[in-house]
Parts: structure tokens; sequence; C-alpha cells
């Protein structure tokens, strides 16, 4: 008697415990399904719409957030290098590349939560598409560090994980079609003062 | 000791069926997502602004840093809402939201008449009654027909710069979220 009840306590915490902790590991993990990846950056064109998978809705419900529309932009997430390796806050990045067609773009340096990183000055870790300098070709070379660099500099500061979001605003790429022949900048390492 | 096995094997079945059960359940009872914080913020029909510039922390996160936005809650069951901003900004883009913050429809300036924002989010079957008689002033609107009842709706607008934020405060801050007579 007390054997089958032990057995069925069993049975119960395997499946509440690891059905539970299965659910909140998904829902943590940064890239899931539905995923679009272009060279490094990653982007989730159906979060928060109606079509989404149930793990970004669940995602959506729980960090409260209010996705981008088709008609707004798309936003496009990078957590690691050309190379490979994931960017950190202590290290200095070249962004170089072109820009596919949109109203204008903004591109900033964010923690964890995808928050803009703080950088403590009045400059914000942030660039917009307006203010840069181009190329001869209309390609866009960005320095990021936390010393000032000639050109175009994005500011970053502090130590630890990093992640570029590139947002497209008003562009042809959000809609479905569109998103097959789009090449978006490289992140080259510069270099570290660790 | 087949017991045993017997007993594993059921409890990883559940824990599949768990799994399931837990993650269509989050959307529904979340106290977490953007109405529920937006509720704590403000009442139905208030725009308020989702960026921290207003003072304290954001209310929805993940939102530009080059951006300004303002959303407020309605009800679609106590009639139709109407969404006014005025003033000229660089861009702005709206979204219309279901209850669970599902993206139901979204524009931006270049759809919009004269570039003003004067939107009216209803039913399908508020907009019958509409059509067929037409109020003056709601002809230059956008109608958006959205088959919920409660819902939220977002206005973002971008900042180019330092220079901009007065003005892009201002216009979010005269944005206009009331139900409308017809």
């Amino acid at each position: 008697m007390l054997k089958t009840a032990l057995l069925t306590l069993i049975s119960l915490a395997i499946a509440i415990g690891l059905g539970g902790y299965s659910v909140w590991y998904a829902l943590n993990a940064q890239d899931g399904v539905g995923a679009i990846r272009i060279g490094q950056w990653t982007a989730f064109p159906d979060v928060g719409s109606l079509a989404a998978d149930p793990y970004s809705k669940a995602r959506v419900a729980r960090e409260g957030v209010l996705a981008l529309g088709r008609a707004e932009g798309l936003a496009f997430v990078a957590e690691r290098d050309e190379a490979g390796e994931p960017l950190k806050r202590e290290c200095a990045y070249t962004i170089e590349g072109s820009y596919p067609t949109a109203r204008f773009w903004t591109l900033y340096a964010a923690d964890q939560s995808l928050g803009v990183i703080g950088t403590g000055k009045p400059r914000q870790a942030a660039l917009q598409s307006y203010e840069v300098l181009r190329q001869a070709d209309n390609a866009v070379v960005i320095s990021v560090g936390n010393r000032p660099a000639p050109g175009n500099w994005l500011i970053t500061n502090g130590f630890g994980k990093m992640y570029f979001v590139l947002t497209f605003y008003d562009t042809p790429i959000a809609s479905s079609t569109g998103l097959s022949d789009v090449t978006l900048p490289r992140i080259l390492k510069a270099g570290c003062n660790a | 000791m087949r017991r045993l096995l017997h007993a594993l094997i059921l409890g990883l079945l559940g824990a599949g069926i768990v799994h399931i059960a837990v993650l269509f359940l989050v959307p529904e009872f979340s106290e977490r997502d953007a109405w529920s914080r937006l509720a704590m913020a403000s009442d139905l029909y208030r725009m308020t602004r989702l960026d921290a510039e207003a003072g304290g922390a954001p209310v929805v996160k993940s939102v530009d840093p080059m951006f300004y936005a303002a959303a407020c809650r309605f009800d679609l069951a106590d009639g139709l809402v109407r969404i006014k901003a005025p003033g000229d900004v660089p861009f702005w883009s709206a979204s219309v939201y279901d209850r669970n913050g599902h993206n139901i429809y979204s524009f931006n300036d270049h759809n919009a008449n004269g570039e003003k924002l004067d939107t009216v989010v209803l039913t399908p079957a508020q907009m019958i009654d509409v059509r067929r008689d037409l109020p003056e002033d709601l002809q230059g609107a956008i109608f958006v027909e959205a088959p919920i009842e409660e819902g939220i709706f977002v206005v973002r607008a971008f900042v180019p710069d330092e220079s901009w934020k007065p003005i892009v405060s201002r216009f979010l801050e005269q944005s206009a979220c009331e139900l409308q007579d017809y």
C-alpha cells in the first residue's frame, strides 16, 4: 500500500517538476521556433502575431512584450560576432556593410533584457540611419567601443554580455516575401581591453 | 523494479502532458502581460507613456531607445474608440493589439490621410452601423476593423535626435483616446 503511494508520488513529482521546468527552460532560451537568421542577425517576424507558435505566444504574455507590427518594422538581434564569439561590452567592434531598403533604421547596444545599455553619459548607445556617414557605395562603417572614434561611433561601456539590436522601420523586408535575399552588415571584432 | 520503471515512464508521459498544458495556460493566467502592466499604470481610455522618459521604469519593455511610445486600453463592448494626435513628427506608427498582446493591425504615417493620426477602432458589427450613416467628422479617419472586445492601441514616434524630444513628447501627450458617439 505504502509502496503504491510512493510510486504514485514519484510519477506525479516527475510529471509536474519536469513538465514545469521544461516550459520555463524553453521560454527563457533566446532563440526559438520561427527565427530567421541572416548572418549573425536573428529576427522573429511572427512574434506577437496571431500566427505565432505557442512558445512565442507564451513568451509574449510572460514578458509583456508589444511586438512591432508588419507595417511598423522588423527588429534583428545579434549576440555573436562574425567569428562566432559572444559579443562583450568590454570589446570594440566594427559593424560594416550595406543595409536593406527601409525608410530608416536604428541600431543600439542592448543588455540581456534587450533594453539599451546605460552609458552614464548624455550620449545614448544608439545610432540611426539619418545621422550616419556613408561610404561612396552607400555602405556604413560603425565603430563600437568605449573610446571615441572618427566617422560613426556607437558608444558602449561596462562589462558582460552585449547584444546589438538593428531595427528597420517601414520596410518591405517585414513582409514575408522580402526576406530571401537580404544582406545585413557584418560584425567584426576590433579588439578587447579586458 | 518493474513497477518503479512503470512509475518513471508514467511520470515522463505526465511531464509531456503538463508541459503542453502549462504552455497553453501561460497566456491565460499571466499577470505580467502588457494588458496587466498597463492596467496597473492607468485606466481604460487613457493614453499612457510606455518609455521611461515620463519618469519611472518603462511600463512595457523592449521599446527602441530612439522611440517614444504611448498606449491606451479600450473595450469595444462600450462603443467605438477614436485615437487622434495633433502635430507633425518625423515618423509615427500605430498598432492595435488584442487582450493577449497579439498584433492585430498596424499602419504608419504614410498610410494615413495627410500623415495625421486619426483612427477609429471598431468591431465588424459596429462597422456596418457606422457605414450606414457616416458622421461628417469621421470622414478622414482610418477605420480599423478588429474582431475583438478588449484591446490595446499603441502609438510609436521616432525621436531622431535630442532636439526632437519636446516635439515628440508633445505629440504623444496631446494624443487622445476616447469613446466615440455615433
